[in-house]
């Protein structure tokens, strides 16, 4: 499996980390036990386009929001996750 | 109080001996350890890519490389590392730390890494042969050309790979900079992969 990060150009998957869904938002601090719990612990198991988060930890070190088809592994998106490329976005 | 006495040497001090390594005759690749050099880490500050590159413009006359490429000046290397941010490869103090951190005030962090990274120059007719070994990048000159460069792994230890300009007898130049506490490992594969050519090994002071 390949990945196209959008700063490093096609690199090879020994030099990135998987994290997992990118889905889950951390919920606000008033949300209650019940949200906190499905936040840090609850996961869909997905068979199919999954949005994930993935660190190219052995390249440029910035963490990615990927588009992949759990079945298939086709890849059919990759951004940059929040924050990477900061200097760009507007202080 | 304890009295510490630094003591600046290289990273490869042990493992590098100077001469002829692996198969004889003429020498199919030059592994050179550059030393003595400094070396600093520019990062934006959030929403500073602009200021970033006319400070960079204005104290060392080029643009900051915003894509993986490396920029040489008269008296420095610019090389990409990352998003927003770049090295700032010199020698004799002219662009080291206190020098630059003016420069990059307002709108970057600054990183001394002179002492952090070991720099290995790679040349010779077989230099891509052995990056082959070690390196997933496509190192064609059609696809890495002079001042391309890459934030990359070999032998699972992260580099920063970029292609100098072409020695004196036009052959293709590789840097590698490494974490110094990976140097000494990284040096042992790279004697690994290139023993069958035949290698010259040295260290130096110019580049
Ligand atoms: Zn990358």
């Amino acid at each position: 499996m390949r990945i196209v990060c959008p700063f490093c150009g096609e690199r090879e998957l020994g030099e990135f980390t998987y994290l997992g869904d990118a889905k889950p938002q951390r919920p606000a601090a008033d949300a209650g036990e019940d949200a906190v719990y499905d936040y840090v612990y609850l996961r869909d198991n997905i068979a199919g386009v999954m949005s994930e988060h993935w660190y190219h930890g052995g390249g440029c070190r910035s963490w990615l929001k990927i588009t992949r088809n759990t079945l298939t592994h086709e890849i059919s998106a990759v951004e940059p996750a929040a924050g990477a490329g900061a200097a760009k976005v507007g202080a | 109080m304890v009295e510490f006495s630094w003591v600046v040497r290289s990273p490869l001090e042990h493992a590098l001996v100077a001469g002829p390594y692996g198969a004889s005759g003429e020498a199919g690749v030059s592994l050179t350890e550059i030393r003595n050099f400094d070396l600093i880490q520019v990062m934006a500050r959030r929403g500073k890519a602009t200021e970033v590159a006319t400070a960079a413009k204005a104290r060392l006359g080029v643009a900051a490389p915003e894509t993986p490429k490396a920029v040489q000046t008269s008296d420095a290397a610019l090389i990409w590392s990352g998003p927003d941010q770049f090295l700032v490869l010199s020698k004799g103090g002219k662009h080291a730390i206190n020098q630059l951190s003016q420069a990059f005030a307002s709108s970057a962090s600054l990183s001394d890494q002179s002492h952090a990274r070991a720099l290995i120059s790679i040349s010779g007719a077989k230099a891509r042969a052995v990056l082959a070994k070690l390196s997933s990048i496509d190192l064609h000159p059609d696809a890495f050309p002079v001042g391309a460069a890459a934030a990359t792994s070999m032998d699972h230890t992260s580099v920063t790979l970029w292609r100098g300009d072409d020695g004196l007898n036009g052959q293709a130049v590789f840097n590698v900079l490494v974490f110094a506490t990976f140097a000494e490992s990284l040096w042992h594969t790279m004697l690994d992969s290139a023993a069958e050519y035949g290698v010259a090994i040295s260290h130096s002071e110019e580049f």
